[in-house]
């Protein structure tokens, strides 16, 4: 109380009742009072008969803990009659029953799932991988090319010594069927004295039939057959001279003439691609 | 055991043995797929294919 007179000495002045009547250290500070606390006046839960009493029945301030002694110390707005849903429809039935073992059998349980999971990817592995096949084989080469890309030759139509033209693949295609004379002044010519050297065995499969692209290795002109200095074929345009085995002897040309793919089906058969 | 309870514990348990079951049996599925629905297509389209009506073109062999 002193403290209390000390700090508010520049207010004494207003004060001095006070401080009189608290100066006897033997009296309460102040006389007890009972205080009436004002109860909270709750509004009487109303009807529920019309829309607008029930809005009226719902919470519609945050809500407050209250406690008391003997006072509900909770609200609760869940509702008892509401049922929890049955959900025994969607449970596997080994799991039905809440107190049976479920680890015993977690294994077939997630199993079945896997499989399920499981056999959906390969449907789609399927369907993917027949959807990149339908792409990539529409850009291979459709029938009519691939029909094209071969040629059959009957090779008994062809006499000894004539050189025949074909179209292939847009090419001219020549097939000669080679005399023997040939044949054996060929297989002796010295490699060393080749521009491009190649023997003869390497260039014809059969020493009788040669197979050669007609497009000279210099521009591309079409060579003669039968013409120029080594009794095979001469290319007009720049004078490239090749021989009976269409390799390349004298003139601009770099390179002998190109020997297509091809097969012997059988005697008199020839497919060329 | 059950055989789903065994399949899982072998197969479908890990990612590697489960990626190698599918791919297997993606191309056992293909097989069986294609077969089946080839097999289906010619049935709905008997006599009207070329394999069916190739005897009345082709000389006979």
């Amino acid at each position: 109380m002193l403290s209390f007179v000390a700090r508010s000495a520049n207010v004494s002045s207003a004060t001095v009742a006070a401080t009189q009547t608290v100066a006897n250290g033997t009296k309460a500070l102040c006389p007890a009072v009972s205080i009436q606390i004002e109860r909270t006046l709750v509004p009487p839960a109303p009807q529920k008969l019309t829309t607008n009493s029930l809005t009226a029945s719902l919470p519609k301030t945050p809500i407050r803990a209250a406690a008391s002694l003997g006072g509900a110390i909770q609200v609760r707005f869940a509702h008892t009659d509401i049922q929890v849903p049955d959900f025994s429809a969607y449970r596997r039935s080994s799991v039905k029953d809440s107190t049976a073992d479920t680890r015993s059998s977690a294994a077939s349980r997630q199993g079945f799932s896997y499989l399920i999971v499981g056999s959906g990817a390969v449907g789609g592995a399927y369907a993917a991988k027949s959807l990149v096949g339908e792409f990539v084989s529409s850009m291979s080469a459709s029938a009519d090319v691939l029909a094209l890309a071969k040629i059959e030759v009957k090779l008994n139509d062809i006499p000894e010594g004539k050189n025949v033209t074909f179209k292939w693949r847009g090419k001219p295609l020549f097939i000669r069927h080679r005399t023997a004379a040939e044949i054996d002044a060929e297989s002796n010519v010295d490699l060393s004295s080749l521009r491009d050297p190649q023997l003869d065995s390497d260039r014809a499969q059969r020493p009788e039939w040669l197979v050669l692209l007609g497009v000279c290795t210099h521009l591309g002109c079409v060579p003669i057959a039968n013409s120029g200095d080594f009794g095979g074929y001469y290319c007009p345009c720049h004078g490239s001279h090749y021989d009976a085995s269409g390799r390349i002897r004298k003139g601009p040309a770099p390179l002998n003439l190109e020997i297509p793919i091809h097969t012997f089906v059988d005697e008199n058969t020839l497919v060329v691609g | 055991m059950s055989l789903v309870a065994k399949l899982y514990n072998n197969v479908l348990r890990r990612s590697s043995t489960y990626a190698l079951a599918i791919v297997t049996g993606a191309f056992f599925f293909e097989r069986g797929f294609d077969m089946a629905t080839e097999h289906l297509y010619s049935e709905i389209n008997k006599g009207k294919l070329w394999k069916d009506i190739k005897h009345n073109y082709a000389p006979a062999e």
